[in-house]
């Protein structure tokens, strides 16, 4: 499998506190990569450098081999690359459908809007129903919802989700993995960042693990699975 | 029938008053800065207004049109050199920065136009137009007009457009806007230039209602301004209207039923009310209430 996203050797820091010290993997196109890793070990801030939002200190990010390190983030979403963040972070007094509409912002998506829009509302019923709502008066699994859903608006050829079931009740995670799935077997690559590392590494193909800034492990995701310090440190076992 | 006129003549202020605060509420928005220099642009338009009509006696309602571009461009130059500068330090560095603009407005037009005060007076200005028993100034009217016009041409922009709705999605998260592929940095001047074309376009319409000179760049205009926008919350033109009719009316009231002195002294106090008893605003009132 050819890799849409390559990272190399990236590091990254706030102001005078270096976060990330040297992130190496590979994100296969077409299949679903779980990025782990304990609170604070980089999964955040890794996604943000691909997204363009903060600047790479070393390394590099290639999408489909082109390198793109230091572009802007508007540049990152042209290319396909679309990051649905932690938190959800939508427009809370926009209705649902602005926030929605909003997510085919980049020329290449905002053409298709229209039938993209009606994707999304087929794969999210839900969101169909409430978008005249204002989006921040939605309940947490439908403000996730409406965040995938805005992410999709992009009509992304990599899709970045970070930690996308945390806070949700398990119904609703068991929604959110379906979705995932499905969204991978419509062509999209996804890359997800989870807690739940058990779910993840059910679902992914390949799988990296972070500790302080670096990639400790990487490989397919069952070969992951039965590692034995994944197995203690994150599986529980 | 005193209480029909007063409430008439403060919806005819009104207008003009939504016109010159509503850029300060879109500049805040994007930037999160309150763009101190809207009283100098304001004045210059004014002054612009004043050149062009009597060179070309163009009306002042249509020099919007010329102003507008104009000062559309005087913004987006504000923002891209001066503004976007210092937009990663504290903001006060950026409220310096345009207090710094607003006196080299105000220095320059003194010197090009000498210190008096002065007035454009088209042909109608005297006219009044009567509505059965009720009496209106036709260039109080006209202002109205135009003013209401300028205000729900910008709300169907804002929320109608992709670049519209990019303005108004900026004013709530940043970062959310870089992940959608907006160019932030665009939509920042953008904004700050639609910002200052409106303080231009109220300076046009101002030249109507008021007399000007450059040392006191509409001063207590500025004041009308903040409270407007205090009371009327940063992020909504409709609170910006409702708030500019309760300032009218509450001048109108006081004038009428007590003093004309008074009139500038309104604004102060409702200012300094709404800061202590309602943070946030008439919006945040209604939002607490569900409404908006
Ligand atoms: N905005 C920020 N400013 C300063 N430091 C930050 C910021 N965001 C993260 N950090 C620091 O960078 C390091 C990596 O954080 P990051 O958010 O990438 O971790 P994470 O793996 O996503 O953790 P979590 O599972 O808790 O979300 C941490 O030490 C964190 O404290
Ligand atoms: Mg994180």
């Amino acid at each position: 499998m050819a890799a849409v996203l390559e990272i190399r050797g990236l590091a990254a820091a706030y102001g005078d506190l270096q976060a990330l010290w040297d992130v190496t993997f590979d994100v296969p196109e077409r299949a679903i990569t779980t990025l782990l890793g304990s609170n604070g070990a980089g999964k955040t801030t890794t996604l943000r450098v691909v997204s363009g939002t903060l600047p790479a200190t070393s390394g590099e990010v290639r999408i489909a081999g082109e390198r793109v390190t230091g572009r802007s983030a508007h540049h990152i979403v042209d290319l396909g690359v679309v990051q649905v963040p932690e938190g959800r972070h939508l427009w809370p007094n926009m209705t649902v459908e602005d926030n929605l509409l909003l997510g085919a912002y980049s020329p290449r998506a905002r053409s298709a809007r229209v039938a993209t829009i009606g994707e999304v509302y087929a794969l999210f019923p839900r969101l169909a129903e409430r978008r005249r709502q204002l989006a921040g008066t939605l309940s947490g699994g439908e403000q996730q919802m409406a965040a995938i859903g805005r992410g999709l608006m992009a009509k992304p050829t990599v899709l970045m989700l970070d930690e996308p079931s945390l806070g949700l009740a398990p119904i609703l995670v068991d929604e959110v993995f379906r979705v995932l799935s499905e969204i991978c077997e419509q062509g999209t690559t996804v890359l997800l960042v989870e807690q739940n590392a058990h779910r993840a590494l059910e679902l992914a193909a390949t799988a990296t693990v972070l500790e302080n800034g670096r990639t400790v492990l990487a490989g397919p995701a069952r070969q992951i699975a039965d590692d034995p310090k994944v197995r203690s440190a994150y599986l529980g076992l | 029938m005193r209480l029909v006129e007063a409430l008439i003549s403060a919806l005819m202020v009104a207008g003009l008053y939504a016109t010159m605060s509503y850029g300060l509420a879109l500049i805040y928005g994007v930037r999160k800065v309150i763009n101190i220099a809207n009283a100098g642009t304001m004045t210059l338009g004014a002054f612009v207004t004043l050149l062009i009509w009597q060179a070309t006696g163009l009306d002042p309602l249509l020099c919007v049109f010329i102003v507008g571009p104009l000062f559309f461009f005087v913004g987006a130059l504000i923002e891209v050199f001066l503004v976007r500068r210092v937009a990663a330090q504290a903001p006060i560095i950026s409220l310096l920065l345009l207090f710094g603009v607003l006196l080299v407005i105000q220095a320059a037009t003194s010197l090009v136009f000498g210190g008096d005060v002065r007035s454009v007076r088209p042909a109608y200005i005297e006219s009044v137009v009567k509505l059965g028993d009720i009496t209106l100034a036709y260039n109080r009217l006209a202002v109205f007009f135009s003013g209401l016009v300028i205000l729900v041409g910008l709300e169907l922009f804002l929320r109608n457009t992709f670049l519209g709705r990019a303005i108004r999605a900026l004013a709530q998260d940043v970062e959310a806007c870089q992940l959608a592929g907006i160019d932030t940095k665009r939509v920042s001047m953008i904004a700050f230039g639609i910002g200052t074309a409106l303080s231009g376009a109220a300076g046009c319409l101002l030249t109507l209602v008021f007399a000007f000179d450059p040392t006191n760049p509409f001063g207590v205009l500025q004041l009308k301004s903040f409270t407007i926008i205090v009371l009327g919350g940063l992020e909504s033109v409709v609170g910006v209207a409702f708030a500019s009719f309760v300032l009218a009316l509450a001048e109108n009231v006081t004038v009428t039923l007590w003093k004309a002195q008074l009139e500038n002294l309104v604004s102060f106090v409702l200012l300094v009310v709404v800061l202590v008893v309602m943070p946030g605003g008439l919006a945040a009132l209604l939002r607490r209430r569900g409404v908006a």
